[in-house]
């Protein structure tokens, strides 16, 4: 029953002209980021590496696609979120704003049903989101520099992982991806279920994220101590897969995490929806 | 008063000749000499190709180990190939004397020593003129295969390396490295935020580790090629970033 009421939302949210948004915003963004690569990658890299440079010489290419993929995978944070409230703050607030909600309650499905079928929708937006991101970062940076080994410049190491190590980190950081953006994805979809118009979700969830980003990078005692509740501390995690060792119980607390948030904020909306006084 | 003057003039004869027996049978040796013998038995290595295994540890570097083919050609070409990206130490890849000795320079031999229970002579040697980057280096040398065993450069603005070699023969008649210990000291990375994406301090009470470390690298060479006339375009090609001792 539920297959049916997805595919539905899923045509709603693909017949606006507003879910390309993101896909488009995406695919000029790694457009640019990889041409502006092309010229001036080198030079970054050889300013980030400069100490090393002194002891060592390179031979092979470390500017490739599988550095730029990954630089352009750490702007997850702040800019893709943004392209998820656009679809996801819609999904119930938009239904009040057009004034379908009532035609939508009519039909023989429960309200858990209808909250969770739009909720699927969402998430599989988010995802179809993170997989096309990794399509083409991946895919137009091994055209335009090829892949390679990968360096990955901490706050105080630097790792140079084998080509072939790569690979798999990279699925794993992109189903860790979706899977914060999945938070983004219920926390718009949260207020989507409190207000009538898609707007105060948009800037609502947006608010979170850059205060939550705000708090976790202002390095005073207060907020260290606040971090760890901020689930925008955990969405950079993927990260964690590009170590070596991978710390994969810091990986499994910061799944869990975010899985908590996802299933409290649908739990919230659920319920908020249930109880709703539909009035459009 | 006569006996004592005649004392006196016999203590200082006997002092004197004892001085001069003693620097009669001493053992002097000219680091000129020396240096000029390892020169010598290097030049009859005309070129090779070798295969390197690297393997680098820094505690604030992880890096696979990896493989490359060495090139070299006198007096001091190198060309390498690596199907992978490598990290291989500036400093002393090329183990040829001559790279050290290219300059001019004053040496002085310090004595004898033991390394790895062979005997070898210290000679310390320091640059002359403002142009070079070595401050001063020391050699530790074999005089019997007229090998350098051991390296310590001070150079600006790197800092002191130290290389110390193993050698084989190969062929039945050239002694190579067959493994080179690279120690040196290198400071942390500083690394811009900005291209990192780094949006959030990740453990603020952390704090951040800074200063120069030791940093170790160990080469393994095999299947040594000795002279077998490496044509000169193979070293004509596009300069490797950041080795200046490319392709000269």
């Amino acid at each position: 029953m539920i297959r049916p009421l997805v595919q539905i939302e899923l045509y709603k949210i693909f017949k606006k002209w507003r879910t390309y948004i993101g896909f488009i915003a995406i695919g000029g963004l790694v457009i640019i980021i990889e041409t502006a690569m092309l010229f001036e990658g080198q030079k970054s890299l050889d300013f980030m590496t400069r100490n090393l440079r002194d002891s060592f010489a390179f031979f092979g290419n470390l500017l490739n696609g599988f550095l730029i993929s990954y630089l352009i995978l750490n702007m997850l944070a702040v800019h893709i979120p943004f392209l998820i409230t656009l679809v996801a703050g819609d999904l119930l607030a938009g239904e009040a704003t057009a004034g379908t909600y009532r035609i939508l309650l009519t039909r023989p499905v429960s309200r858990f049903q209808v909250v969770w079928s739009k909720f699927l929708a969402g998430n599989i937006y988010t995802l179809s989101l993170v997989i096309w991101l990794g399509i083409v970062s991946l895919g137009i940076g091994a055209i335009m520099f090829g892949f390679g080994e990968l360096i990955v410049i901490g706050k105080d190491s630097i790792i140079i992982l084998d080509r072939a190590d790569v690979l798999w980190r990279f699925l794993f950081a992109y189903a860790f991806a979706a899977l914060g953006m999945s938070v983004v994805c219920s926390l718009a979809f949260f207020f989507s279920s409190l207000v009538e118009n898609a707007i105060g979700p948009i800037i609502a969830t947006m608010s979170v994220i850059i205060v939550f980003i705000i708090i976790s990078a202002i390095n005073i005692e207060i907020f260290r101590t606040i971090r760890p509740y901020l689930f925008t501390n955990y969405i950079l995690s993927w990260r964690l897969l590009f170590d070596t060792p991978v710390d994969t119980a810091k990986i499994v607390e910061a799944v869990i995490i975010l899985l908590g948030h996802i299933v409290v904020l649908f739990g919230i909306t659920a319920i908020i929806f249930k109880r709703k006084d539909i009035l459009s | 008063m006569k006996t004592s003057a005649l004392k006196q003039i016999i203590f200082l004869l006997v002092f004197i000749i004892l001085l001069s027996v003693n620097g009669l049978f001493s053992q002097t040796k000219d680091p000129d000499v020396i240096l000029n013998s390892v020169k010598e038995a290097f030049t009859v290595i005309e070129d090779y190709e070798v295969d390197v295994h690297i393997k680098i540890d820094v505690e604030f570097l992880k890096v696979p180990e990896g493989d490359a083919k060495l090139y070299f050609k006198q007096p001091n070409k190198i060309h390498v190939e690596s199907e992978k990206f490598a990290l291989l130490p500036k400093q002393g890849l090329d183990f040829s004397p001559l790279a050290l000795l290219d300059d001019k320079y004053t040496a002085i031999y310090e004595g004898d020593t033991t390394i790895n229970g062979i005997q070898t002579c210290v000679v310390k040697i320091i640059p002359i003129g403002s142009d070079s980057d070595v401050i001063l280096s020391t050699l530790w040398i074999d005089q019997t295969r007229d090998l350098i065993m051991k390296v310590e450069s001070s150079r600006k603005p790197t800092g002191t390396y130290t290389i110390e070699f193993t050698y084989e023969k190969y062929q039945d008649k050239y002694d190579l490295p067959s493994l080179m210990h690279f120690s040196f000291t290198v400071d942390r990375m500083r690394l811009p935020k900005g291209m990192g994406g780094q949006l959030e301090a990740e453990n603020g009470k952390a704090k951040e580790k800074t200063g120069p470390v030791i940093g170790n690298v160990y080469l393994n060479y095999s299947n040594y090629i000795v002279n077998q006339n490496l044509p000169d375009d193979l070293f004509d090609g596009p300069k490797k970033e950041g080795i200046k001792e490319e392709n000269k």
